[in-house]
């Protein structure tokens, strides 16, 4: 018993409550997101954003959510039921799934296996399933067209992430998320890699169908995508979902380029906030950037997006791990984590 | 010298910068918004809302049942009815307005002679049934009564430019 | 014929024209407020001014006649400006209360305000104010918007015949009104409020309830005498609320009297909007159905009689679609009892000329005497009397009257009352032989109260034989003419609704019905007849008013009246007129022919016709006169016979006693009229109350 107890059972409650320690902070996060995004699209817009619900609004996700809650779900009587009703599901574990890699601080994770950043990019590439399978089932033209658009948008772009990826695991040499937090000690590969930061965040903007590239939602033409016929609280996974992917990959940011939990300069004042802080800070000026270029920025016309992912980003990150590659060995930085070449 | 501005503009991203730049500058702007049941915009002397019937000072209805505004009215909203047996002449004996049918264009109180259908400054009378809609004479004087400062304010404030 | 030149058009007018009438001609409105064509020219408003040259100053148009070579201008500056001026000077003491004058809409004074006034007014001082003026429960008066045209006093002394309107003081202080404090004693007095170009004369009854632009216009007939004037009734809703002369000059010119424009109120009370059923002696109120069930319960139980115990009789208001009607029904039923001379006029319906107004009521114009018998044409037609005076003032006719003393509106030779001074004037013994003898066109003008006599027959003989001595007709000329009060009875007499072979008429009906040979009495609207003589017999009413006839019914089928139905009516003149629907029937009252379809269908035996139009060209098939809609029998291409009508006879000495007696109350409709009952109080009972100590 006491075997079962110390073997077993500890131990999943302590990964459950690490998990909980995790997630339920994550969701508060995604819940706010919503509520700072529109309050941040209405201060650009020239507008308050909500203000009623709670002080300054505060309370307007609880009641989003409690909205959400209390709706029925419709499930369309020509939908694929089951796959119908998973689709949501799966793109909302997805969602939160990654985060079991991200360091938060020093050891602050809750897997730190050696290979955190393909596990990151797998995960997050299985995203695309959750919306596939969510136009199919549906049976509906706007959902299946919505699908689709999303389906080769998110490949597209993944094949530059990809790459930009290699590029910044050709400078650590290790595929550990933490490894490559502590490769950038002495400087962030923001500084470095600045272009394909650039070409990181576009991708990312893609990878989370984001305005400019919110074609699989375009109201104008698909009403709202793959997700035209959901409501109620299936409607919720895949909003929870989108705005959790929306954080991961702004963590992902924070970790490729701007040194995960490290303070920006490695001295007195900024050593004295924690790593988490720090962490979480940088993820909010990131996830703002979202915010801010959806407030600024018209839709990208479908083409104009395959054009830029197949014909400019996907050549312009090979050639940086090619020049990269070069470089470093040139220069003989290239770091080796089991020796020389 | 074309073609290398556009591919430097590109390459630096000046254009899309230059809107960043711009909405962040309205991000910090103050904000337009009325935080409305607690605030109201300005109303002009102008605004044409919830219909009133006035009175003169002394109590007496203005309206005399001359039937103008019935007769200009374009969404035939307006039913006058005068009965001499009954109210005396120039009086009506029903004012009946159908706001679900009104268009607000203020031609009643434009052809009213005597200023007794007005447009007041009211624009908060949303009501939980279609019936109440239904305006009839009792009470469209009572909107004359409780608004009555105020459109007597706003006729004397549009007066010079008639 | 004149040549003259408005405004470099150059056209010929006839010599004796204004230039108001040449400028009419020429298709020239010129504005004017005392100008009217049927009155004459006074002159005083200055609004038709025009500039003429070489005149430096602008001329009154409507008083100037033409003169060969005038040239006029009406579009000058100056006769804008004069116009314009002259608005100016009339609207100074004129109230700005259009919004709450009955006039508003179709008020001379605003329409040309509108297009030929200035938009602001500099008239500082204090407008005047003038007393209202009491003219009697028709005519309401607002005398402070009166702009003094004078359009109403000439009225009432040129075409109504009454002098008792006129103006009084100068300038600033002058009144228009009667002299004295009086109602306007005329029969035509209405016909001021339509001469009135301002709200200064409205209509008294219909003053605030409701504005003109509101009304929907039927053109229609009136039948409240047998002239057949045309009116306009105006509705609102399904109300009438006024009814108004419609030009036509052969029968009431623009005018109509009193009764027909005012007796409208009687249409709203007093009305039959269900069927009635009587039970132990009260009428109850039941379906259609159910009253149709009691009629045919009833007749089926006389069948054995084989319908010589059913009588009709047509009442005064009764259509000519109705009486054709009733007549197939009394005819399927084999029944000869039946009459449409409601009064008992002896009128003889085998020759058509022998019941007309054949000299028609425009030709009155031609006749140079007018032998009036037994009538008052001023309470029986007042627009024929309005004709007669209209060529009494043509001058050179003189008129004579045999029966009882009336004030006329022209002199007149009284000749006496008795029937025996026809028989004198036949034999040449009277002086007014001589004058017979030399008129050109004599006419004579029998009326109702020379026929409802026992001898009335003979005195239709007499007559014919007084028109055939004196040439009253002639080639072109027939001055024979009968004066009818009741609309229903000329189409009566030609639909042949009148006793078949040995069948009873009014009188011989009622005698029936008293003695039980006749078991059920059909009264179409029948109100006059003595109802008590109705006896034990079966009555059925069809009519729209809770009249006498109603009241002594058994069974009341609600009708439709005139304003309520399409319907057919014949005047005095032979003139075949339709009514038009106006309003709707109220409550569950039909018009008249499709109750009595219906009927013939629940008495099983059913008319060939199921609508209007198959009714109407049933009528044509039983009288051809019936085809020609609107002309009067003078101008038919299909001249009536001149044979002989009446039957030869002595005739009593007893006075002739004019047919009304009160002329605001002849009908059901005048009867339930409040405003009628008014003017019966106020025209009618003070001159019967005269005695010796109020003058």
């Amino acid at each position: 018993m006491a075997e079962l107890w110390q073997e077993y059972l500890l131990p999943l409650i302590i990964i459950v409550a690490k998990i909980l320690v995790i997630v339920v902070p994550l969701l508060i996060c995604v819940a706010y997101l919503t509520y700072v995004e529109r309050k941040v699209i209405g201060a650009i817009q020239l507008r308050k954003g909500p203000n009623v619900v709670g002080p300054f609004g505060l309370l307007q996700p609880f009641a989003d959510g409690l909205k959400l809650l209390m709706k029925e779900t419709v499930v369309p009587s020509s939908a694929d039921q089951v796959v119908f009703v998973f689709a949501p599901i799966l793109t909302f574990t997805l969602g939160l799934a990654a985060w079991a890699v991200i360091p938060f601080g020093q050891g602050l994770v809750l897997a730190d296996i050696n290979v955190g950043i393909l596990y990151l990019f797998a995960i997050s590439s299985l995203g695309v399933y959750g919306i596939i399978m969510a136009g199919w089932s549906s049976n509906s033209r706007y959902a299946f067209l919505g699908a689709l658009r999303s389906a080769a948008q998110m490949i597209s772009y993944e094949v530059s992430i990809g790459f930009i990826i290699i590029t910044v695991l050709l400078c650590v040499g290790s595929l550990n998320l933490t490894d490559i937090i502590m490769a950038q000690k002495s400087v962030w590969f923001a500084i470095p890699l600045f272009p394909m930061f650039v070409v990181f965040f576009v991708s990312a903007l893609a990878e989370t169908n984001r305005t400019p590239f919110d074609l699989p939602e375009a109201e104008a033409e698909l009403v709202a995508g793959y997700n035209v016929e959901y409501s109620a609280m299936t409607f919720a996974l895949f909003f929870l979902g989108e705005y959790a992917n929306m954080i991961l990959m702004s963590a992902m940011a924070v970790v490729l380029f701007f040194g995960g939990w490290l303070p920006p300069f490695d001295v007195a004042p900024f050593t004295l906030i924690p790593g988490p802080v720090w962490f979480l800070i940088k993820i909010m000026i990131i996830l703002f950037i979202f915010l801010w270029v959806r407030a600024t920025f018209p839709r990208y016309r479908y083409d104009q997006l395959m054009h830029l992912g197949w014909k400019v980003f996907l050549p312009l990150s090979l050639v940086w791990v090619v020049l990269t590659a070069g470089v470093l060995i040139f220069t003989g930085w290239l770091p080796l984590a089991g020796g020389t070449l | 010298m074309t073609l290398l501005k556009r591919g430097v503009r590109s390459v630096l991203f000046s254009e899309l910068l230059s809107g960043l730049m711009l909405t962040l500058v309205y991000f910090f702007r103050p904000k337009v918004t009325l935080n409305y049941p607690f605030e109201k915009g300005p109303l002009s002397p102008r605004f044409r809302g919830e219909h009133a019937l006035r009175r003169y000072r002394n109590g007496e209805e203005r309206c005399i049942a001359c039937k103008l505004c019935e007769a200009i009215c374009p969404a035939q909203a307006i039913t006058v009815e005068a009965d001499p047996n009954v109210a005396g002449n120039c009086r009506a004996t029903r004012y009946d307005l159908d706001m679900t049918k009104c268009i607000y264009c203020g031609f009643c109180q434009e052809a009213c002679p005597v200023d007794a259908i007005v447009e007041g400054p009211n624009f908060e009378f949303t009501t939980e049934t279609r019936a109440e809609l239904m305006y009839n004479k009792e009470k469209l004087l009572a909107n004359g009564d409780r608004w009555e400062a105020e459109i007597a304010a706003n006729i004397e404030r549009d007066a010079p430019y008639r | 014929m004149p040549r003259v030149t408005i405004n470099d058009i150059e056209i010929k007018v006839d010599a004796g024209l204004t230039v108001l009438q040449a400028c009419e001609v020429a298709g020239i409105e010129i504005p004017r407020f005392c100008y009217h064509e049927r009155l004459s020219i006074s002159g005083n408003c200055r609004m038709c001014l025009v500039e003429m040259e070489p005149s430096p100053r602008p001329i009154a148009s409507c008083a100037m006649p033409v003169t060969d070579g005038m040239v006029v201008r009406t579009n000058t500056p100056m006769v804008e400006k004069a116009r314009r001026s002259a608005l100016e000077f009339l609207l100074i003491n004129h109230p700005l209360d259009c919004p709450v004058c009955g006039q508003a809409g179709e008020c001379d004074l605003q329409d040309i305000t509108v297009a030929y006034g200035a938009n602001q007014s500099r008239f500082q001082e204090n407008k005047r104010a003038v007393p209202d003026k009491d003219f009697g429960p028709l005519v309401a008066s607002a005398m402070t918007r009166c702009i003094h045209c004078t359009r109403c006093i000439r009225f009432s002394t040129e075409v109504a015949g009454v002098e008792e309107m006129g103006a009084t003081g100068r300038g600033e202080n002058a009144e228009v009104g009667t002299y004295v404090e009086m109602a306007l004693s005329s029969e035509l007095s209405g016909n001021m409020i339509d001469m009135c170009p301002v709200g200064a004369l409205t209509s008294g009854p219909y003053a605030f309830s409701a504005r003109n632009w509101e009304l929907r216009h039927t053109e229609t007939i009136d039948v409240l005498d047998a002239v057949g004037s045309n009116i306009r009734v105006d509705s609102r809703g399904n109300e009438v609320m006024r009814v108004l002369p419609r030009l036509n000059e052969d029968v009431n010119e623009e005018w109509i009297s009193d009764k027909a424009r005012f007796a409208y109120d009687g249409l709203k009370c007093q009305r039959l909007d269900r069927p009635y059923v009587r039970e132990n002696g009260r009428l109850r109120e039941t379906s259609w159905d159910e009253a149709f069930a009691a009629i045919a319960d009833r007749i089926g139980k006389i069948m054995g009689a084989k319908g010589r115990k059913i009588a009709a009789i047509a009442g005064d208001l009764a259509c000519c679609e109705s009486i054709q009607a009733l007549k197939d029904i009394m005819t399927a039923f084999k029944s000869p009892h039946m009459d449409c001379r409601q009064s008992g006029a002896q009128l003889d319906p085998r020759v058509r000329a022998g019941y007309l107004f054949n000299t028609s009521i425009a030709n009155i114009e031609d006749a140079d005497l007018c032998l009036l018998i037994g009538s008052n044409p001023r309470y029986e037609a007042p627009i024929i009397n309005a004709r007669l005076r209209k060529r009494y003032l043509m001058g050179g006719f003189s008129v004579a009257l045999v029966g009882s003393k009336a004030d006329l509106t022209y002199s007149y030779e009284y000749l006496g009352s008795s029937p025996h001074i026809l028989e004198q004037i036949l034999s040449r013994s009277h002086m007014f032989a001589e004058l017979m003898d030399v008129a050109q066109k004599p006419m004579l003008i029998l009326g109702q109260g020379a026929l409802v006599r026992p001898d009335g027959s003979a005195v239709l003989a007499t007559t014919r034989n007084l028109a055939n001595k004196f040439g009253l007709v002639s080639h072109g000329w027939n001055g024979f003419n009968v004066l009818h009060t009741a609309a229903s009875c000329v189409g009566g007499l030609d639909l042949g609704f009148v006793p078949e072979e040995d069948g009873r008429n009014v009188a011989g009906i009622l005698q029936g019905a008293e003695s039980g040979e006749v078991e059920v009495v059909y009264l179409l609207g029948a109100d006059e007849i003595n109802t008590t003589e109705l006896g034990s017999a079966f009555v059925i009413y069809q009519g729209h008013h809770g009249d006498a006839g109603a009241a002594a019914a058994d069974v009341v089928l609600p009708g439709a009246a005139y304003t309520e139905k399409d319907a057919t009516y014949v005047s005095t003149e032979g003139r075949v007129q339709q009514t038009h629907l106006a309003v709707h029937p109220p409550g569950q009252a039909r018009p008249d022919w499709m109750i009595l379809r219906a009927l013939s269908h629940a008495l099983g035996k059913k008319t060939h016709y199921d609508t209007l139009e198959e009714l109407r060209a049933h009528m044509v098939h039983t009288n051809a006169v019936f085809a020609e809609v609107d002309v009067a029998a003078a101008n038919r291409t299909a001249r009536t016979e001149w044979t002989a009508f009446g039957t030869t006879g002595e005739m009593n000495a007893s006075p002739f006693i004019n047919a009304v007696e009160n002329f605001y109350m002849t009908d059901p409709i005048s009867r339930a009229s409040k405003t009628m009952a008014r003017c019966t109080n106020t025209f009618h009972v003070p001159y019967l109350n005269i005695t010796g100590t109020n003058g």
